[in-house]
């Protein structure tokens, strides 16, 4: 009983977290520029949002499920974009945007 | 015969030895090095190519899924530029409108045409950048280049904008050539990138 269980909460586990649908059964070895999430998509569909670091400056925040992408925003001349427009150390914006699986925490 | 078996122990025990390193230095680098793209399981190098994502700016980023984890980085240029579909210059004012020659004073008929600028654009915020043509020093024109673009800051500031960076790139991100009289003029210039 208690195996049948366990094998259960790791069933869910697995599945809660992704790890049949997002781990992409073996796929990702051939082809990383796609998520085998739950709806499949190619990653240039991602949708994000800003997350402000301690400085104040902007970083492109998305959090796709099971991934999360963190890419520093730069304008033409390759400077940090420090745009003011949310407090340091706060995400603002859609970075949940392309999400099909809701965070566990 | 204890001289041979002393000898045999001490190999036993420098083959363990080397056993022990060899296994180690395997698991590191040197069968990676040998097969780079080993598709065995044992192999520590794989094949990681990017996708490119775009960002809302119309900036580039590489961007990988491995299954779990996500990877994400600007691209950029070997310089440090990142590579861009567009660029966010929402402004471009001809210094020569602006500005009198080797002047940072901006005259009360252009300070207002700024305001206006600024109150309509209504973006989250804006980076001011001056450049000027290639006459006079370099130092010169780094200074000059900046005293004007923080006299479009500050008109951009009375009109209620967010300012994110004031910078005065002299003479050395020209967008002509300086050879025509023309390109100089399409040089001198305070750009306003629009932070949306």
């Amino acid at each position: 009983m208690k195996l049948f269980k366990a094998s259960v909460m790791v069933g869910l586990c697995m599945a809660v977290s992704g790890c049949i649908g997002e781990g992409g059964g073996g796929r990702v070895k051939d082809d990383k520029t796609i998520d085998y999430g739950y709806r499949k998509k190619h990653l240039s569909q991602l949708v994000a949002g800003i997350w402000v670091d301690p400085n104040g400056c902007d970083h492109w925040m998305i959090d796709d499920g099971i991934e999360g992408y963190l890419s520093q925003r730069l304008d033409q001349y390759g400077k940090p974009v420090c745009s003011g427009v949310a407090p340091p150390n706060t995400a603002t914006g859609n970075y949940k945007g392309g999400q099909t699986i809701n965070d566990p925490l | 015969m204890a001289i041979m078996i002393s000898k045999a122990v001490r190999s036993a025990a420098k083959m363990a030895v080397c056993g022990v390193v060899a296994a180690v230095v395997a698991a590191s680098s040197v069968s990676a090095q040998e097969q780079f793209f080993d598709n065995s399981k044992k192999a520590t190098n794989e094949r990681y190519a990017p996708t490119i994502w775009v960002d809302p700016d119309g900036c580039e980023h590489w961007v990988m899924d491995d299954g779990f984890e996500g990877y994400m980085t600007p691209h950029t240029t070997r310089q440090g530029i990142p590579v861009c579909r567009r660029g966010n210059v929402c402004g471009v004012m001809d210094s020569d409108q602006f500005f009198a020659t080797n002047s940072a004073k901006i005259s009360g008929a252009g300070k207002s045409r700024l305001q206006q600028f600024f109150r309509e654009t209504g973006a989250v915020s804006y980076i001011i950048t001056g450049h000027t043509d290639s006459r006079a020093s370099d130092s010169y024109n780094m200074d000059l280049s900046m005293r004007r673009a923080t006299a479009v800051a500050k008109v951009a500031q009375s009109a209620g904008a967010r300012i994110a960076d004031v910078r005065g790139y002299g003479e050395r991100l020209p967008r002509a050539s300086n050879a025509s009289a023309g390109g100089m003029a399409k040089n001198r210039r305070v750009e306003i990138i629009c932070i949306r």
